[in-house]
């Protein structure tokens, strides 16, 4: 009897054992709960082309060290900050004295390839669904792929691209882990073929009203267009397009220079391209990339103030004597450009700190207002939309190609001159030279009309000024910037660093 | 009286049973060993009911007993003694080494401590009792070799890490942590007072634990009642005062000022302070920060045990406030254990582990920039307590600590309910099946509150609207073993185990967080979601879930040969869920082999040798990290702004890696184990050989083009290395008793491990860590033929003195500034006459070469001292908690700074103007050896003729005092504080001290 029992025990337990081991297959180990979109499986529907749209926009908001070095790379300002050491790789570029090590550099590189990246995802499955509208998408993205190349272009030159002949025609492919060492640099000349031709589609295919504010319109890729001609110095392509613009487009001179820079003059009648900026979320040091406000604004703020209408920064590109003295008496963009801070210390009872390099002057234009949120970092959080192409600087690059290209003189003067009188409240200080003089005229209002804008080093590089405007400037090496360090040691040789770096 | 009956009785006897022969028997039973009398020993009158037990004496007495019988006598733990009877016995009891033995486990089952092939370490209660740790970890330092631990923080509530023969993995080095046979996430849940015995695997012997077992593995075997016992209640309860180790040597405030003035001077600047004469007065920050703390612990338990049923009932409370600001930074945990073992028949053993944990703690910023403790090395010391900063001299990340301290608002509280039930049948008498069911479910909420404040101008602190962030979690695992043992004898030579069985585990949790914006009247009473006002247009809340599971098989085969011979195999084949489906199996097997050399004839009956066995173990192990890097998932960061509001989109997330799998780890250990005079010496020694591969390295540096950077994406994380870990293992431990009232025990061990890179598979060797603010270059690599983390930077060779030592030196341009006499000098190491960031070289490891531990106890009648210390050698620091501005304090070796020609060699001038002196160089990495007094402890415990008449059976007082010193070069918190990454380790950011504990406490049993 005990016997029997002990049998029947014995086979009910091993064949739950039995059970046991068998009854859990592998297939256990795919049932995992998961919530995450693959990425090889999206672009269904509209709405996920438009989510993916967003992504190609976000990098425009990490061009904020650009303009911060084309200011401080140039004569307009010096670098400041707290100390002598304060982010070396500013305080060296300041100098001419940067290296291919600079973290700095390094970010302008990383960065708007990452636009580029997320630009190519896009555009990699720009055929897979269609919609009403897609053609505009793509167009917007490719203006973006643009803007990042030029970016890129104007910093280091010659520079590696996916597939690109398939690129001239519209299509988009990601870097994979070890392109880097088998996709060469193209030449310069190279990449603005590809942004001609991206710019060219864009054109074509958006109109100068927006869905949205803040997104890309036809006035604004027909006037990247122009610039990019411009920097080729291809100027009767540039006078065509330009003039386009300023005939066709929608855009006019705002009346009030006063408030152009302040918020409720963001995204006015002015406004070509505008890279906004919101105070809505917060950011840290860990990724300045990812901060939803313009960093460049709380870098250049006044140290330590105390008093109405301004916030603090770091103080950093603070304009130098230079600067304000070229500006002419009667000129009102001299107090809206730059902030005399013992003046206005005086005038106000407000108090100030003293920065490394403390000039007296701050960049007016894109300093933090009072008003914001001021959400944790709040230096970093700050709102000011960064005016990428306005309308001044169209009609002032459609003068100087007109001018340069000996194609009309006479519509290059009234160009310059409908910016001048704004300036000036009037026409009495109009400019009737031709030729070289108006030239050297147009330079001379590109520099005061854009100042504190980071296009200055940008214009002295490509009209031969930079060596006997910029000290410590060493024609034939510093018209580039150096390729970051890091970048020719992984591509094993297969990238040439620029010359004499 | 009683005497003179028996006398006559026996005078009776012999009268009237003279033909009948009885004797009467008295006789003392003495232990061998010692010569002391044995309490309780059993003798009876073979093949009849008759018999006696010793007393207290070892007296007995029998009487009637025929002459010619044979007494028996049997007592646990000694050998049983036949004897033939005869009036007066004088007996001698000699110890049974057999049951003596220690039982320890070996994962899955158990094996006598003989016989172990592997190399294991064992920590017993009595250890776990003497060091009266807070969290389980720390019994483990010091006193087990291979086993280094660690800690980020010493804050309450901090956890430990631990790493068991080196840091080998860039992702994880943590060990298994296994709790009475169910896997678990760390022992914060633990209490200290529940354990029984720690064991650590170390080498493949763990290899049955397959893919988790590559970092180690801990067993912990916690309290469980005896058979028939009867119930034991016990109290033990400490109390202490905590204060901090160390504080750091700062400059006072005239020397400050004095430092200022002049490093404004020698760059052409204003001096800041005109009137700095006088006797130094101000601030010391840190006096006023570090108090005193109090500690309490109270436990209490119940166990005991019938034939059929063993129970430990347990419960503590732990309360521990922090050295800073103890209202603001503190920790409580309480644990109710209950252990219940039940035999349902002679063949059905069934057994019930619950614990119940929880813990609340409350916390202040503990380290790096930013934390209370930096502010308060960095303030003025001419400032008064409540001064702020509100000029910002001191830059825009410093503020009055206090007041951070006052703002600080958060409350953490968690707890969980983990155990394990288990059924143990045996078939038939060779063959067992044991299935177990484990399982843990933790959940926890947290609050943090900002209030709305403003330090002074553009300080980063400043918030301008208040928030309040509240988050709640889940985590629940099980763990779900089956295995079956048969265990067979043949021909009485040799011995065979086999075991097979099945574990399927399961991990997954979810997390909710979420911010909510005004707070009403900016207040922490009002500070909950659900009384905010406001919100933001970003993206404020969150969630995550995550399901992990893992399933195996396994089997091992032991085997033995008279005892003498011993061999054991096992293979296991692990699947998991955390790669892709061409990746996710794997086997790992492993083999060990032993000889009990002591068992041979030629040494059996060795004087000097009681035991020698010499061991060896091969075999592969994984190391389960890794989760999902096989999906290119859209999880990147995608904002931008349209029609002025925030507008998210989707984007990339860091590049996946479908051909990512687990580490895999080959390990070669050889061991002696040996036991001399007696089992009073006691030495066991080890050679091990670890080679990990297929490491996987997150954050392979790769160029920019790859997109890496955009928010949200990264790098992809690649099995591109491999790493070895060499080393030697000794232990030796010698206890004695030198009278009947003196006894006592000194043990010494020594862990030696050298972790050398051998393989990376990347363009660029492997960079990590972060040194200073806005350093481009990182200080900690990954290359191969060096060692794992170590420091990449400049060499030093003294301080430039006057010009013309600058002239003669080659140019230092190249690192951005020229140097001007008082700069630190540069050795030119390629030697190509420039001084540039070519020039970096080796100057330093974070990793120690050697690891000491070192205890002793004394214990004289009804005294016990005990001292247990352990030390680091070797191993390096790099000095990065020191703030690079112009105006913040400094420690005291800038008052050997350079002033002049011939004023110093080693520390360089001071200036608030550029120079290259911060960069990274050998001047901050420094020799962070030490040794530290981990705990010395007095006990005396009340005479049991005393205890007796209370009817208690243990009252011990005690007085300990807890990390007592620590002897160290090091100008740091804590030498021994460390992140445990494998790159980026060893970098000092500013660890909050250790605390010295002063405790008195009382154990009560009755």
């Amino acid at each position: 009897m005990k016997n029997n029992k002990n049998i029947i025990t014995a086979i009910l337990v091993f064949t739950l054992v039995a059970t046991g081991i068998y009854s859990c297959s592998d297939e256990y180990l795919d049932e995992t709960d998961n919530y995450n979109i693959d990425s090889q499986g999206y672009f269904n529907s509209e709405d996920d082309y438009y989510m993916a749209l967003v992504g190609v926009y976000d990098l425009l908001q990490a061009s904020y060290v650009n303009v911060l070095l084309g200011e401080i790379a140039s004569d307009n300002t010096l670098c400041g900050g707290e100390s002598a050491t304060d982010v070396v790789g500013f305080q060296q570029i300041d100098d001419m004295g940067h290296t291919p090590v600079n973290s700095n550099l390094r970010d302008v590189w990383s960065w708007m390839f990452s636009g580029i990246s997320r630009a190519n995802y896009f555009l990699e499955f720009k055929d897979k669904t269609d919609f009403e509208g897609r053609n505009k998408m793509i167009a917007e993205v490719r203006f973006l792929r643009a803007y990042y190349h030029f970016e890129l272009v104007k910093w280091f030159g010659g520079l590696p691209i996916k597939d690109y002949d398939a690129a001239l025609l519209g299509s988009g492919k990601r870097f994979a882990p070890g392109d880097e060492l088998s996709i060469a640099r193209y030449s310069a000349q190279e990449v603005y073929a590809l942004i001609e031709s991206d710019l060219v589609f864009a054109v074509n295919n958006l109109d100068y009203n927006a869905p949205q504010v803040g997104r890309v319109t036809k006035g604004a890729a027909e006037a990247l267009l122009g610039k990019a001609y411009l920097y080729q110095d291809k100027f009767s392509e540039a006078a065509t397009v330009l003039d386009n613009v300023i005939n066709n487009g929608p855009y006019q001179l705002a009346t009030s220079y006063e408030t152009m820079f302040e918020n409720e003059g963001e995204n006015n009648v002015e406004s070509v391209f505008e890279v906004q900026y919101t105070d809505a979320e917060g950011a840290g040091f860990g990724c300045l990339q990812c901060s939803e406000g313009n960093v460049a604004v709380g870098f250049n703020g006044i140290r330590n103030h105390t008093g109405p209408t301004y916030d603090s920064g770091y103080s950093f590109n603070v304009p130098t004597q230079e600067t304000v003295d070229s500006f002419e008496d009667g000129d009102s963009r001299k107090e809206v450009s730059v902030l005399d801070i013992e003046a206005w210390a005086e005038q106000t009872g407000a108090t100030y700190g003293l920065g490394y390099e403390h000039t007296g002057y701050y960049n007016r234009k894109y300093i933090p207002r009072q008003g914001d949120q001021n959400i944790g970092d709040q230096n970093l959080t700050n709102p000011n939309n960064y005016r990428s192409i306005r309308f001044a600087d169209v009609l002032l690059m459609a003068a100087e190609a007109n001018n340069r290209g000996s194609i009309d003189d006479a519509k290059a003067q009234s160009y310059l001159n409908m910016v001048r009188s704004r300036a000036f409240g009037g026409d009495s200080n109009n400019v009737s030279a031709s030729g070289s003089e108006l030239t050297d005229a147009i330079y001379h209002e590109r520099h005061v009309e854009l100042v504190g804008e980071g296009h200055r080093f940008f214009d002295l590089v490509r009209t031969g000024q930079a060596p006997s405007e910029i000290d410590g400037f060493q024609a034939g090496k510093h018209e580039l910037f150096p390729i970051p360090i890091q970048e020719i040691q992984f591509s094993n040789g297969n990238w040439n660093q620029n010359p004499n770096y | 009286m009683k005497k003179v009956f028996f006398t006559l009785l026996l005078s009776f006897a012999f009268v009237f049973n003279a033909t009948a022969q009885n004797v009467s028997v008295n006789g003392t039973v003495k232990s061998s060993v010692d010569g002391l009398p044995l309490i309780g020993v059993n003798i009876i009158v073979k093949n009849t009911s008759s018999g006696a037990v010793s007393d207290f004496d070892g007296n007995f007495t029998i009487s009637n007993v025929q002459s010619g019988a044979t007494l028996v006598f049997t007592y646990v733990g000694f050998e049983t003694l036949e004897l033939p009877v005869s009036s007066e016995m004088n007996v001698e009891l000699v110890e049974d080494k057999e049951s003596l033995d220690e039982v320890v486990l070996i994962g899955y089952g158990s094996k006598s401590r003989k016989d172990l092939t592997g190399s294991v370490s064992i920590v017993g209660s009595e250890t776990i009792e003497k060091l009266r740790p807070v969290d389980v970890s720390q019994a483990l330092q010091g006193t087990t070799t291979g086993v280094s631990v660690s800690t980020q923080s010493g804050s309450p509530g901090s956890g430990f890490r631990f790493l068991i023969r080196g840091v080998s993995s860039n992702t994880d080095n943590d060990p298994l942590l296994v709790v009475d046979g169910y896997i678990v996430s760390s022992f914060n849940s633990l209490n200290p007072d529940d354990i029984e015995s720690l064991t650590v695997l170390k080498d493949a012997q763990a290899a049955i634990y397959g893919v988790e077992g590559a970092n180690g593995v801990i067993l912990v075997t916690t309290k469980k009642g005896k058979k028939n016992s009867a119930p034991t209640v016990s109290y033990n309860t400490y109390a202490g005062i905590q204060e901090t180790t160390k504080k750091l040597s700062l400059l006072n405030a005239s020397e400050y000022a004095a430092l200022v003035n002049e490093s404004y001077a020698n760059n052409g600047q204003a001096l800041p302070y005109d009137n700095i004469a006088g006797p130094a007065y101000g601030t010391n920050w840190q006096d006023k920060l570090f108090d005193q703390a109090l500690m309490t612990n109270h436990n209490v338990s119940l166990s005991g045990g019938t034939d059929n049923v063993t129970y430990y009932l347990g419960a503590t409370r732990l309360d521990q406030d922090g050295i800073i600001a103890s209202d603001k930074s503190n920790y409580v945990r309480d644990n109710i254990k209950l252990n219940l073992g039940i035999d349902v028949n002679d063949r059905l053993k069934s057994t019930l582990n619950l614990n119940y944990f929880s813990n609340k703690r409350k916390t202040i910023n503990e380290s790096g920039l930013g934390s209370v403790l930096f502010n308060a090395i960095s303030y003025s010391p001419m400032f008064a307590l409540d001064q702020e900063d509100v000029n910002g001299i001191f830059g825009n990340e410093i503020i009055n600590p206090f007041s951070q301290i006052r703002d600080t608002y958060n409350t953490y509280f968690g707890s969980s309910i983990e155990g394990n039930f288990q059924l143990e049948y045996k078939l038939r008498d060779d063959l067992t099946v044991t299935s177990r069911m484990g399982f843990k479910t933790y959940s926890d909420k947290s609050k943090s509150f900002s209030p709305i404040v403003n330090y002074g101008a553009g300080k980063v602190f400043n918030t301008s609207r208040s928030t309040v962030s509240q988050s709640k979690s889940q985590f629940d695992s099980y763990t779900w073993d089956t295995f079956a043992t048969y265990k067979k004898s043949f021909a009485e030579k040799h011995n065979m185990e086999a075991t097979v069985g099945t574990t399927v585990i399961k991990n997954w949790g979810n997390g909710l967080f979420a911010t909510g914006f005004d707070v009403p009247n900016n207040s922490w009473e009002f500070a909950d979601i659900a009384l905010t006002t406001g919100t933001s247009d970003a993206k404020e809340n969150g969630s995550y879930i995550y399901d992990n599971r893992l399933l195996s098989y396994f089997g091992r085969l032991q085997y033995d040969f008279k005892g003498k011979y011993l061999f054991s195999a096992m293979i296991r084949r692990d699947g998991s869920s955390a790669f892709a489906k061409d990746n996710r199996i794997d086997y790992f097997k492993s083999v060990t082999a032993g000889w009990k050399i002591s068992d041979e004839n030629f040494l059996k009956d060795n004087e000097v040798i009681d035991f020698l066995k010499i061991r060896g173990s091969y075999g592969t192990l994984g190391n389960l990290v890794g989760n999902d890097l096989y999906r290119s998932a859209l999880s990147g960061e995608a904002t931008y702004v349209f029609d002025g509001a925030l507008t998210n989109g989707v984007a990339n997330g860091p590049i996946a890696n479908a051909a990512a799998k687990w580490e895999t780890a080959e390990k070669l250990d050889i061991g002696v184990d040996a036991k001399f005079f007696g089992n009073k010496l006691e030495i066991v020694a080890d050679y091990f050989l670890e080679d990990r591969v297929d490491l996987l390295i997150p954050g392979l540096p790769v160029s920019g083009i790859l997109g890496t950077t955009a928010p949200g994406s990264g790098s992809p994380t690649v099995n591109a290395g491999t790493t070895r870990s060499e080393g030697l293992e000794f232990m030796i431990n010698y206890s004695d008793n030198i009278t009947d009232d003196l006894s006592y025990n000194v043990s010494y061990n020594v862990t030696k491990i050298e972790g050398t890179v051998i393989d990376v598979n990347a363009e660029v060797p492997l960079t990590g860590g972060s040194f200073g603010v806005g350093q481009p270059l990182p200080p900690s690599r990954m290359e191969n033929g060096q060692p794992i983390g170590y420091f990449y930077g400049l060499q030093t060779d003294g301080i430039f003195q006057t010009q013309a030592d600058v002239d003669a030196h080659p140019s230092q341009e190249g690192l951005g500034y020229g140097a001007v006499p008082g700069d630190i000098r540069y050795v030119d190491v390629n030697g190509d006459g420039e001084i540039n960031s070519d020039d970096r070289t080796f100057i330093g490891k974070p990793l120690a070469d050697y690891y000491m531990g070192f205890n002793f106890s004394v214990n004289y009648k009804s005294f016990d001292l005990s001292m247990y210390a352990f030390a680091e050698v070797g191993k390096d620091m790099v000095r990065n908690y020191e703030r690079d501005q112009p105006n913040v304090n400094r420690l005291d070796y800038y008052l050997e700074r350079w002033t002049g020609p011939g004023t110093s060699n080693s520390v360089p001038r001071a200036t608030t103007g550029a120079s290259t002196n911060k960069l990274f160089s050998d001047f901050y990495v420094e020799d962070a050896s030490f040794v530290r007094i981990q705990n010395i402890q007095l006990g005396y415990s009340l005479p049991k003729e005393t205890l007796e008449d209370f009817g208690l059976s243990k009252v011990r007082l005690y007085a300990s005092v807890n990390n007592a010193f620590t002897f160290t070069e090091y100008k740091g918190f804590d030498p021994a504080a460390t992140t445990g990454q494998a790159l980026g380790g060893g970098i000092d950011s500013g660890f909050y001290p250790t605390v010295r504990q002063y405790i008195l406490g009382l154990n009560i049993s009755f």
